[in-house]
């Protein structure tokens, strides 16, 4: 008989540039996260998967699931260790407890993702992030921190499918301003298209508002089985129906096409044929708005509408409310921010209560959900599709 | 050398907060693409088997799985197909805004990201030729036994065909 697998819990902590530690992210993460489900009894967790890139550089600290266990009141008899992807740690770590329980090995399983990124002297993640890409080549030549590479991806677009600067600013005044409804989010305050348009240049053609920040900050969501599920939740389940995760390359020498994500079309085709259904079929999603450009790109191979139409797409509203696909209801990586390991896991829930239907934002009767990361040079792509029904 | 902070530290060298990778043949096994950078040179690995040339340089065949690698010389010119001026967020130790970065198509091989030096803001375009540039960086204090001998090292960028 098939384990299916739901999402029974979910919280995070607040995001933004944060007084505090890792480990203090990660208990409050899990504070919400009990808070969330009061029918839950956390000593019923047999599994953690902790997702983290930059513990080691920015916290000093290795081996961070048992310690994570240790101050989220847990004890693990089945699973207890740290995934890492970059700003896909967190969407890597579900799928794995996904597998783990599907197979087995787990019952109820909690992912907890997040990190401590701002150091006393901000120079430090900044340079740690030339660890990111392939540190020897792509490294070597200043690059790190992603935004020249999305900014020569968006030159590029702009020239093959004439995207404008303008559709760059929806996705930002869009995401913007669905973060100032979520008091989680980094960003409280909702922007302009005079403020963005006219934004502080980063490098041509992002400009300020374009880029996604840096964060401290944690989120975690429980797994558990339909079985427990059941048990464990009077609010509507919601189920994993699919996930895929894909990479064709990793240094900037062997990508195919910067304008096209042939891993993203991979590990969407994947993940859609596993979850049994079509692009059209997807109510509300989140995907990985690392820069305005990134979110344009997504939905032209995510499949919600033609290669090299992402621009007006996105230029027309279909990427908002009333529009085909509702995109990063909860304000996305550009308003929520991003501690790169919790970021897999706040698209997780929010796209839960999306299905549960009690949302700060609701899109009205969403029945599929998808969630979308991206990571590193744009070497990995991580789709997980979500349902109020199994596949 | 002072580390404010961490007074143990002075003195020392930190492998993890280095920027360029370790060029000694006691650590990397490619080294040689350092040493053919100081003569000018460009070079990956082909396949002798299958005569793949991946990039970067490797032990492992990535399509036909052999180990039977030979270095090979690559173009030093190749062709800007897209390019930013980086005017905020740029890492300490690649000097002061903007660091030029392109992609470059090294004459039909591959097409990559290098960063553009010797060149003005402003200067370059699409479809400007660029060349090889290769210039010393810090050399590793590697201990030797308890000797320390400092290795020296080189990296690379591309500049403008002038």
């Amino acid at each position: 008989m098939d384990r299916n697998v739901c999402v029974v819990a979910g919280g995070m902590s607040q995001w933004g540039v944060r007084d505090g530690s890792q480990r203090d992210f990660f208990q409050e993460a899990a504070k919400a996260c009990y808070d969330d489900n009061p029918h839950l009894n956390p000593k019923d967790i047999d599994g953690l998967l902790v997702a983290s890139a930059y513990t080691e550089r920015t916290s000093y600290q290795t081996h961070l699931a048992p310690l994570v266990a240790e101050y989220v009141g847990i004890k693990p008899k089945n699973i207890c260790a740290r995934v890492e992807l970059l700003c896909a740690s967190g969407s890597s770590a579900i799928i794995l407890a996904f597998g783990l329980i599907k197979a087995g090995q787990a019952d109820v399983v909690m992912v907890a993702g997040g990190e401590k990124l701002y150091t006393p002297q901000r120079w430090e993640v900044f340079y740690s992030e030339l660890a990111s890409v392939d540190h020897d080549w792509d490294g070597t030549q200043g690059l790190g921190l992603p935004p020249p590479a999305f900014a020569m991806v968006a030159k590029q677009h702009m020239k093959q499918y004439g995207t404008v600067k303008e559709h760059l600013a929806q996705v930002s005044v869009k995401n913007r301003r669905n973060s100032a409804k979520n008091p989680k989010a980094q960003f409280q305050t909702p922007v302009t298209m005079e403020e963005v348009m006219s934004g502080r240049m980063i490098v041509p053609p992002l400009t300020l508002y374009d880029c996604c920040p840096i964060t401290d900050g944690a989120a975690a969501v429980i797994l558990a089985t339909e079985e427990k599920a059941k048990q464990m939740t009077d609010k509507p389940l919601v189920y994993i129906r699919g996930t895929a995760q894909a990479s064709v390359n990793n240094m900037s020498a062997n990508m195919p096409n910067w304008t096209t994500w042939e891993a993203l079309k991979i590990a969407a085709e994947q993940a859609y044929k596993k979850a049994k259904v079509q692009p059209k079929d997807v109510d509300v999603a989140m995907t990985h708005d690392c820069f305005t450009i990134s979110e344009i790109i997504e939905m032209e191979d995510l499949g919600f509408c033609k290669k090299g139409e992402g621009g007006p797409f996105v230029g027309d509203g279909q990427n908002d409310f009333g529009g085909q696909v509702p995109t990063n209801t909860d304000g996305g990586l550009l308003g929520c921010g991003h501690p790169f390991g919790g970021t897999g896991i706040r698209q997780a829930m929010e796209v839960t209560r999306q299905l549960r239907g009690d949302a700060i934002q609701q899109v009205p009767g969403a029945a599929i959900g998808l969630t979308h990361n991206l990571s590193g040079f744009i070497a990995a792509h991580t789709v997980l599709i979500y349902g109020r029904e199994v596949a | 050398m002072s580390t404010p902070g961490i007074s143990v530290l002075n003195g020392k060298y930190m492998a993890t907060m280095d920027l360029f990778p370790q060029q000694s043949k006691e650590f990397n096994q490619i080294y040689p693409f350092y040493e053919h950078l100081k003569d000018g040179r460009f070079t990956t690995t082909r396949c002798k088997d299958c005569s793949a040339e991946p990039f970067p340089p490797r032990l492992l065949c990535p399509e036909c799985y052999s180990t039977n690698m030979e270095w090979i010389d690559w173009p030093t010119t190749g062709t800007v197909l897209e390019f930013t001026e980086e005017v905020v967020g740029v890492p300490l130790g690649f000097g002061k805004p903007p660091m030029i970065h392109a992609l470059v198509d090294l004459q039909g091989k591959l097409s990559f990201f290098v960063r553009i030096i010797n060149c003005k803001e402003g200067e370059l375009k699409v479809d400007d030729q660029v060349k090889l540039a290769v210039f010393d960086v810090d050399p590793v204090p590697q201990e030797f036994g308890r000797e320390i001998v400092e290795i020296p090292r080189v990296c690379y960028a591309f500049e403008p065909v002038k």
